[in-house]
């Protein structure tokens, strides 16, 4: 791994030598990056020297070159809990705060004029992302846990009646399942759960099964934070439509790691989460179809989302204005957009193809640990498991090996139930560890981590 | 690991409540405690040790500690353990030094939520007013945590329990997380919290059963 990093450091910056060729384009967009193809042809990387796309965004990342604890180099495996964020992002969000650092929509002088076209470019780079017919369908929330409860709170209370049916998979993360629990305490709607097949995957013929006129919505994940499964959400969908339901997707774990389009799943609500898509904490989003958000109600009352304030009454302002009361998250928002260029600008299709290389990788390597259960389905030619893996060992709690893989080795991995305790408890456990990778590791990290884990292993069992 | 070291600590008494002809209301407690030379920062030096200057003086009857005292014991003990394997072992020799936990405690309502292992706490007061903790966990660094915690509370005066405010443990630096940081995770925290909020709800239950003078257990 260190002759390969040694290489990559002497390279220029990532973002001048990724092809711009794959930049997306589906909508023009006004990008602040200028490529040369003279940048490219400048290299002079050794052409038999494969450079993989983790060595090659590293030096983007300073935080993952460090060493923790005792001189053990970080080997950071938790990026489905968060992404680290590229120096292009930290640069825009420290020059929103030091240049134009002002409210949106709100006064007439330079800043705010300034500081309102960066935060909505943002929203356009969004609904470009993900392929929305326009940016109007993108709600800028805190996170996605927020845009889930945005839908609940005002579609659902709005649309939904006693013995009106959602149907729920039990590997939901627990922000896709606790607002439909209220939601259902106050209309008497009732929760449906689609549970796992034989291979640990959420039984899509059983979702279909117990799709009826009587259900009004059906809430799946796009890929599985526990799992590493992907649904067929485009079928899905589909489904869901011809009994007159809708459809929300929690795609916090497929938006920041392979392409998503809204227009082409057919979807009517799919929430994801800037931080795990390299961008700030702080700001998610809701893409909605126009005429679905068009008849919702506010969600929260306050500034921004109004039209006219009487003291009676008031009227409400279009959306995405309706749903965005208050002084958003502006820099953030920013910062996500630069996230979006930073992640366009190397492919999502390229990043795709990288993870399911290291995702076989990582469950291959793990998989031949005796001792070691992976959580999910087994990976084939047909089936591909997202860049993660839940797993335990046997005779040890997953805290423990976590808590040594730091301390010890300064390896960043996840443990406990991933805020998914009813998938849990479905598999008989009650906690799991897991290792999960992004476009910047490489397989050394695999390696690392894997080594490690075997020294760890052999630490606690020479205490018993 | 130094197996001296690790026997410094001597397990709480491993059955409660305390024996009934016990009149004293904090009864002697056999706890010593030898710190680990071994690997010991110089600048460490434990408040337990005994000068002994005249041939007439004789040792003095063991004093129990005070929370306060084993405090600042624990400090020193995993201060003088900068590396974090040598704390971790000396986490996982403690979880087996841990008092049985009886199964029957291993129910729901015992559970100590929030914490990402599992965690079981059983709350007593013994005959001498005295409080009695037992605490077990799927997890050994956990149960080494616990067993921490079990020394410094256990038969400890209800007013000690809840008067112990989390941000003492902050200052502790004890085990291999970083106390300060307030993690959702963050056992020491959850534990602590669980036995003093169930410290009080026997002293008040004690109370509405028209023992009103057991509130002065609260100091």
């Amino acid at each position: 791994m260190m002759t390969m990093e040694g290489v990559v450091l002497k390279l220029p910056c990532f973002s001048q030598i990724v092809n711009p060729n794959s930049f997306s384009n589906r909508t023009p967009l006004k990008f602040r990056f200028n490529f040369s193809k003279s940048s490219v042809a400048s290299l002079s990387v050794p052409a038999a020297a494969p450079v993989s796309l983790g060595h090659a965004t590293r030096p983007d990342f300073q935080i993952l070159h460090q060493n923790v604890y005792n001189g053990s180099k970080l080997v950071y495996l938790d990026n489905a809990a968060t992404s680290q964020k590229p120096s292009a992002v930290i640069d825009t969000v420290n020059n929103y705060y030091k240049s134009y650092n002002s409210n949106v929509h709100r006064g007439i002088h330079f800043l705010s004029a300034r500081a309102t076209d960066e935060y909505e470019m943002a929203r356009r780079k969004v609904a470009s992302f993900v392929n929305a017919s326009e940016s109007s369908e993108i709600v800028f929330t805190r996170n996605a846990t927020e845009a889930i409860n945005l839908v609940a709170y005002s579609w659902g209370t709005s649309n939904l009646k006693a013995g009106d049916e959602i149907v729920v998979t039990i590997a939901e993360h627990h922000s896709a399942i606790v607002p439909w629990q209220i939601l259902s305490e106050k209309t008497g709607a009732v929760l449906k759960f689609v549970s796992l097949t034989e291979d640990e995957v959420p039984d899509a013929k059983m979702l279909q099964d117990l799709l009826s006129t009587k259900t009004k919505l059906v809430v799946v994940h796009h890929v599985s934070n526990v799992l590493a499964s992907v649904l067929p959400i485009k079928d899905i969908a589909q489904w869901a439509h011809d009994v007159g339901a809708r459809i929300l997707v929690d795609a916090c774990q497929s938006v920041p790691h392979m392409v998503v389009d809204v227009q082409n799943l057919g979807v009517d609500f799919l929430v994801a989460s800037s931080h795990k898509m390299c961008g700030p904490t702080g700001v998610g989003f809701l893409y909605g179809k126009s005429e679905l958000l068009a008849a919702m109600p506010p969600f929260l009352g306050g500034g921004e989302m109004i039209s006219d304030v009487f003291l009676d009454h008031s009227t409400y302002a279009d959306p995405p204005s309706r749903f965005e009361a208050g002084t958003p998250a502006i820099g953030e928002a920013i910062g996500l957009g630069s996230a979006i260029d930073y992640l366009s600008q190397i492919g999502m299709q390229k990043i795709h193809d990288y993870e399911v290389e290291l995702a076989n990788y990582l469950y291959e390597n793990l998989h031949t640990i005796p001792g070691v259960r992976i959580y999910g389905p087994t990976p084939s030619q047909t089936v591909h498991r997202a860049a993660l893996c839940s797993f335990n060992v046997e005779g040890l709690h997953p805290t423990d090996i976590a808590t040594f893989l730091d301390q010890q080795h300064g390896v960043a991995i996840r443990s406990g139930h991933h805020c998914a305790q009813p998938l849990h408890r479905y598999l008989g456990i009650n906690a799991s560890a897991r290792a999960s990778l992004y476009f910047y590791n490489t397989k050394e990290d695999v390696d690392d981590f894997i080594r490690a884990l075997l020294d760890t292993i052999a630490f606690f069992t020479s205490f018993k | 690991m130094n197996s001296a070291s690790a026997a410094g600590f001597r397990p709480p008494i491993t059955s409660y409540p305390q024996p009934p002809n016990s009149s004293n209301l904090k009864p002697p407690r056999i706890i010593q405690y030898k710190p680990n030379h071994s690997n010991r920062n110089s600048a460490i030096t434990t408040t337990r040790s005994i000068q002994i200057s005249h041939r007439k003086h004789v040792t003095p009857p063991p004093t129990p500690l005070s929370v306060a005292e084993k405090l600042d014991i624990l400090v020193a003990e995993f201060k003088s353990l900068p590396e974090p394997i040598d704390r971790v072992k000396r986490l996982i020799h403690y979880a087996g030094l841990l008092p049985e936990f009886d199964d029957s405690g291993r129910v729901e309502p015992n559970r100590v939520t929030g914490c990402t292992a599992q965690v079981w706490l059983t709350v007593a007061m013994d005959v001498n007013g005295l409080m009695r903790f037992r605490v077990d966990s799927d997890s050994e660094i956990t149960k080494g945590f616990c067993y921490c915690l079990i020394w410094l509370l256990d038969g400890a005066a209800p007013g000690d329990v809840v008067e112990i405010r989390v941000d003492d443990l902050g200052e502790m630096n004890v085990g291999i997380l970083p106390i300060r940081a307030s993690s959702r995770v963050n056992t020491w925290h959850n534990v602590l919290l669980s036995m003093q909020r169930r410290t009080r709800g026997l002293i008040m239950e004690t109370y509405d059963n028209n023992d009103r003078s057991s509130v002065s257990l609260l100091k």
